[in-house]
Parts: structure tokens; C-alpha cells; sequence
């Protein structure tokens, strides 16, 4: 049996721990640099705001409305979900953290306990122990149980869990699902499908493997088309940890000069750097993109992308951004409006033994690097995050006279709420 | 006051070496006395995923020995009862009281200060009032570190 946990409208869900008063009332998230809201509460659903509006546009479209909104908080958003995923370890035999939000789980050795009834149990204490609300769903798979979730979050009466175990419960449930609500069916296929008349889950699941095979022939798609039957073969590890890690930013205003460039991409780097520590990995080639502002074709358009292979793998911050910024060299073209640029890490694999490249390793190097990253991730902890940056990750602020502003100053974040869990400057003030 | 006890506690977390001896030499006898270092974190804290810090402003429970800039545990894993002293979210502020259920059969519950200068506050089932967590310890600074 497997589930997964989902945590409703988690960035919300955050904000409201420490604003009570925002209880039932619309919220929303903005995205970096306050683009676009990447999170909702009910209510702001129900008022029709959709994800991905522009936040100048809030005002224009609902100036009726008390809508509260905060910029984004990723310091608090993974404290908070780090918690919820603590509580969750001791209560399963084996868990995987799927993203920020969710976390699958693995049951077998819990076949005594009546799974809804422990659903609903950890459903309580996460909220009452850290006031996160989440969704469960359980499964014979995983593919049947982030459906399942989707009724739990969906119906009330499921109260938080919903539990598909029965052959009847799986086909009732496949008959409610949309096809292109399937983990899995990403949305080619999903069109693909509905032209073909397949609508909801069941249709698909009723096809027989000859019509599988000849219209997709994608491992992905047949595997879902098992699961969906209640077969399990969607492998953990698979999912267990990223074979990519991207850090990307549109900038608030365009960029034009390499020096500015440099300082975004050498942040994005870093970012990926202590990303890639934190799950003990290490990547063995990092890109980089450039691009243009699409929308505005009155100006000269650029893209491109371009990759690096590091002959040694590394998560060390130093390497990643020296890296980055070779790529960024030559990507660079003088007079082109800038409006968004992203590093990306590939090739993850284990971070021990390294694969070492006999000419490049110095093994008294490496060793001084790997110390000095500890540090820094160490201090950034404790002392928030960009307390410690590299020289390049530093910009020149506009008017100002050498590298003094760091670059959590650049992002646009007007609506941030304090860091109750993470700075002893910001704990709740009681009255 | 009797003697003063003090234990040294180590805060941070180290590993501690059992059974180490350096090979000419002899065992030391203390080494089947090993016992754990006090860690005030692991044995004060039950609910680590459910703990959380606030900061007093203002003296409303100074009986309760509670000053104006100390600082306490919250652990929202602990059910309140009758005289536990609580945070809650009341007119737009986390406030810290002592709960008084006394009067719940009769339909309300009171959140009381520790200071006569300060109002007693009335909670009826139709106030939408949570209790957010429970207050468990109080920690004073008197060195700065």
C-alpha cells in the first residue's frame, strides 16, 4: 500500500500559521520578484483568481475584493514543510519526499491498523502540531493514490483520506477522473487522448494492451495505463531524487550588461550548488540560458542555452558558479535586452565515491572546498540565507560605488512575511 | 536555597566516542559508567516538529513571574487545560493568558492575565478564538551570548 501526503494550498497554508486572522479569507502568493501568484487559498480560488495572474493585474480584475498577498518565502515554506515531513517519518515504515509538498509513503507493515482511520489521525496532528492542512490519499500505487488525494482534497466527507482498496472504490474513482488529472499523462498525451474520445481515467484503463502498444508507444504512458489496473511498477528511485535541478529568474527590469548578468547567474548557481549538497548528490555538467523579453517585439530577440561538463562532478558552490560563469562567457551577447536567464545542473549521481577525473583531481583541494561549503551552508542556516555569498554573487546597485549590495536586495519582494521558525529576530511577539 | 547544583550541558551535537582507549594504555574505569550528555533540546523539547518561540512585550503576566523581553516555548502538540498558560490570536495579536475553563458548561472560557492592571478577556463559543499552543518554558537571558 502506498500514499501520498499533499499539503493544501502549502504556501498559504504557511503564511496563515502565523496570521490566524486569515482564516477562511482569500490569500494569495506571488511568485519571485512579485511576477504572478503561484499559490491560493480556497476563497481566492472561489473568487475565480487563477494561478499565473500578474499581480498588477489583482487590483484591475477584483477592486472589490480584501485579498491579502504576500511574496513568496521559501525560508519559511521549507521549515515548515521540513516539520511536516519529520512528523510524517515517524509514523510510516518508509517515506520519499516528492517536492515541497508532498511526500509519498510506503505502508506495508501497517496492514493491521485500519488505513482511513490512520489517515485521518495524522491529518490531525500535522495540523494540530504545526496548523499545516493536508490531503491523503492510499493506494495499492502511487499513480492510484495521487488520484486518491485528489478526492481527499476535493470532497469533504472524506474528511482529509481517501482510501482506495476495493476493486469497486478503483473503478468508481477512475469513472470520476478526468484523463488529463492523471499523474503521469502529461498534457500531450492527455490531448492526444481526448481526440480520441477518452475522457475520463476508466475510458483509458478499459483499452486493452494491443491499442496500447500501437498508439503509444511510451513506457511512461504504459505504465500508467498499468497502474491505473492496480498494478504497482512505477519504481521508487525513479522519483527519489532530481536528475536535474534548475534555478531561473525573469529579472525586474531588463539586463543588459554581463557584469549584471554575471551576479544573477553566479546566485542561480550557488542556489543549485547548496540544493545538490542538501540532497548529497553531485552533478557532472551545469548549463546555462539566456533569453530575450518574447513579448516585446519592438526590441532585438536572443536565446540561447549552452552546457559545461565538469571533469570532476561537484556540488561545491565555487566550482558550480566558476562553471557557470565560463558558460555565461560565451553565451553573452553585447546589446540585447535581457529579461531572464537560468543555471541548470545535470548528470546528479551519489556524492560518494566521486567518479575522479585523474588529471583534474587535487585531492587536498577538494578536500578545502568541500570544509569551506560546509561553512557557508552552516552559517546561512543559522544566520539566514545570503549571510555568507560569494564575490560574484554580489551586485553593483545602481548609482552605488563596488560590490556592497548582496543579491537577495535585487529580488523584488515587497509583501514578505517575517521568519518566525528561522531568525530568533522575527519569533512571534507575544501581547 | 540549598546548594547550588551545576550541571554542564553540552548544546550542540557531538558524537561521543564509547569505549575509546588508547591501545597501550588501560581502560579507563569510568568507561562502563558511559551515560549520554544532558542536552536541554532533547530531553525539554518533546515535540520538536510542534515547538515554537514568541517573544513577552509588555508585564500583563508578571505574577506568573513573565517579564516584558523574556522569551518561551510554545509546543502546539500539548492539549491545554484549566490554568495552562496559552498563546492565542485575539483582535490582530498573538497574546499570552492564563486559559480559565471554569465556565465552560455555562458557554464561555476566559483568558486571564497575570497583572491586576490588565483586562480579563471573555471568550463565548461564538468568538472565533483557537488556542494556538501551550506555553512550556520560560527562558531569561541575564548574559548576553
Amino acid at each position: 500500500m502506498y500514499g501520498i501526503i499533499d499539503c493544501d494550498n502549502c504556501y498559504v497554508s504557511c503564511e496563515r500559521v502565523f496570521r490566524p486572522d486569515l482564516k477562511d479569507k482569500p490569500v494569495v502568493v506571488l511568485s519571485n520578484n512579485d511576477g504572478c501568484v503561484v499559490a491560493r487559498s480556497n476563497e481566492a480560488k472561489a473568487l475565480g483568481i487563477k494561478a499565473g495572474t500578474p499581480y498588477y493585474q489583482l487590483a484591475q480584475q477584483f477592486p472589490d475584493n480584501k485579498i491579502a498577498v504576500f511574496s513568496s518565502n521559501y525560508e519559511l515554506y521549507g521549515e515548515m514543510t521540513a516539520r511536516v515531513i519529520d512528523i510524517i517519518r515517524k509514523e510510516v515504515p518508509a517515506y520519499f519526499r516528492y517536492s515541497i509538498d508532498e511526500c509519498f509513503v510506503y505502508l506495508d507493515g501497517l496492514q493491521h491498523t485500519d488505513l482511513k482511520t490512520w489517515g485521518e489521525h495524522l491529518h490531525r496532528k500535522i495540523m494540530q502540531y504545526v496548523g499545516m492542512p493536508v490531503s491523503i490519499g492510499l493506494a495499492p500505487n502511487k499513480t492510484l493514490a495521487k488520484m486518491a488525494s485528489h478526492f481527499a482534497k476535493k470532497y469533504k466527507g472524506y474528511r482529509h483520506c481517501c482510501l482506495i482498496d476495493t476493486d469497486e472504490k478503483r473503478i468508481k474513482a477512475l469513472k470520476l477522473y478526468p484523463i488529463e488529472e492523471v499523474w503521469g499523462i502529461g498534457r500531450r498525451y492527455a490531448a492526444k487522448l481526448q481526440s480520441m474520445g477518452i475522457m475520463a481515467a476508466y475510458d483509458f484503463a478499459m483499452r486493452d494492451k494491443d491499442w496500447l502498444r500501437l498508439y503509444f508507444n511510451n513506457i511512461v504512458v504504459q505504465r500508467t495505463w498499468l497502474e491505473l489496473n492496480g498494478h504497482d511498477c512505477v519504481p521508487n528511485e525513479e522519483m527519489a531524487k532530481k536528475k536535474s535541478i534548475c534555478t531561473s529568474r525573469s529579472f525586474r527590469s531588463m539586463v543588459s550588461t554581463l557584469d549584471e548578468l554575471q551576479t544573477h547567474v553566479a546566485n542561480y548557481a550557488a542556489r543549485c550548488a547548496e540544493e545538490l549538497r542538501m540532497q548529497h548528490t553531485v552533478a557532472a555538467s551545469v548549463a546555462v540560458f539566456l533569453n530575450t523579453n518574447p513579448f516585446r517585439e519592438d526590441l532585438a530577440q536572443y536565446w540561447n542555452f549552452q552546457e559545461q561538463r565538469l571533469l570532476t562532478p561537484t556540488c561545491s558552490t565555487s566550482l558550480i558558479v566558476q562553471a557557470a560563469n565560463n558558460v555565461l562567457k560565451q553565451l553573452y551577447r553585447p546589446g540585447f535586452q535581457y529579461k531572464k536567464a537560468g543555471v541548470i545542473v545535470m548528470e546528479i549521481g551519489p556524492n560518494s565515491p566521486i567518479q575522479q577525473d585523474l588529471f583534474d583531481y587535487n585531492a587536498e583541494q577538494f578536500q578545502k572546498m568541500k570544509r569551506l561549503d560546509a561553512v557557508i551552508d552552516r552559517i546561512n542556516r543559522l544566520c539566514g540565507s545570503e549571510t555568507i555569498v560569494l564575490g560574484a554573487q554580489q551586485c553593483t546597485p545602481i548609482g552605488g560605488k563596488g560590490k556592497a549590495d548582496v543579491f537577495a536586495n535585487a529580488i523584488r519582494h515587497d509583501f514578505r512575511s517575517k521568519n518566525p521558525t528561522t531568525r530568533w529576530s522575527d519569533i512571534i511577539k507575544l501581547h | 536555597m540549598g546548594n547550588i547544583q551545576i550541571i554542564r550541558g553540552v548544546f550542540d551535537t557531538q558524537l561521543e566516542l564509547q569505549d575509546a582507549r588508547v591501545v597501550a594504555g588501560f581502560p579507563s574505569p569510568a568507561d562502563d559508567y558511559a551515560h549520554e550528555t544532558l542536552d536541554f533540546n532533547r530531553d525539554y523539547i518533546r515535540h520538536p516538529e510542534a515547538s515554537f518561540y514568541g517573544k513577552v512585550e509588555g508585564m500583563s503576566m508578571k505574577d506568573a513571574g513573565i517579564f516584558d523581553g523574556d522569551r518561551v516555548i510554545i509546543d502546539r502538540a500539548v492539549e491545554p487545560h484549566d490554568g495552562s498558560i496559552v498563546v492565542g490570536f485575539l483582535n490582530g495579536d498573538f497574546t499570552m493568558k492564563y486559559l480559565d475553563l471554569k465556565h465552560k458548561n455555562d458557554g464561555y472560557i476566559e483568558l486571564k492575565p497575570a497583572n491586576p492592571d490588565f483586562p480579563v478577556f471573555k471568550i463565548t463559543e461564538n468568538d472565533d478564538f483557537e488556542v494556538w499552543g501551550v506555553v512550556i518554558h520560560l527562558i531569561r537571558t541575564f548574559e548576553e551570548v
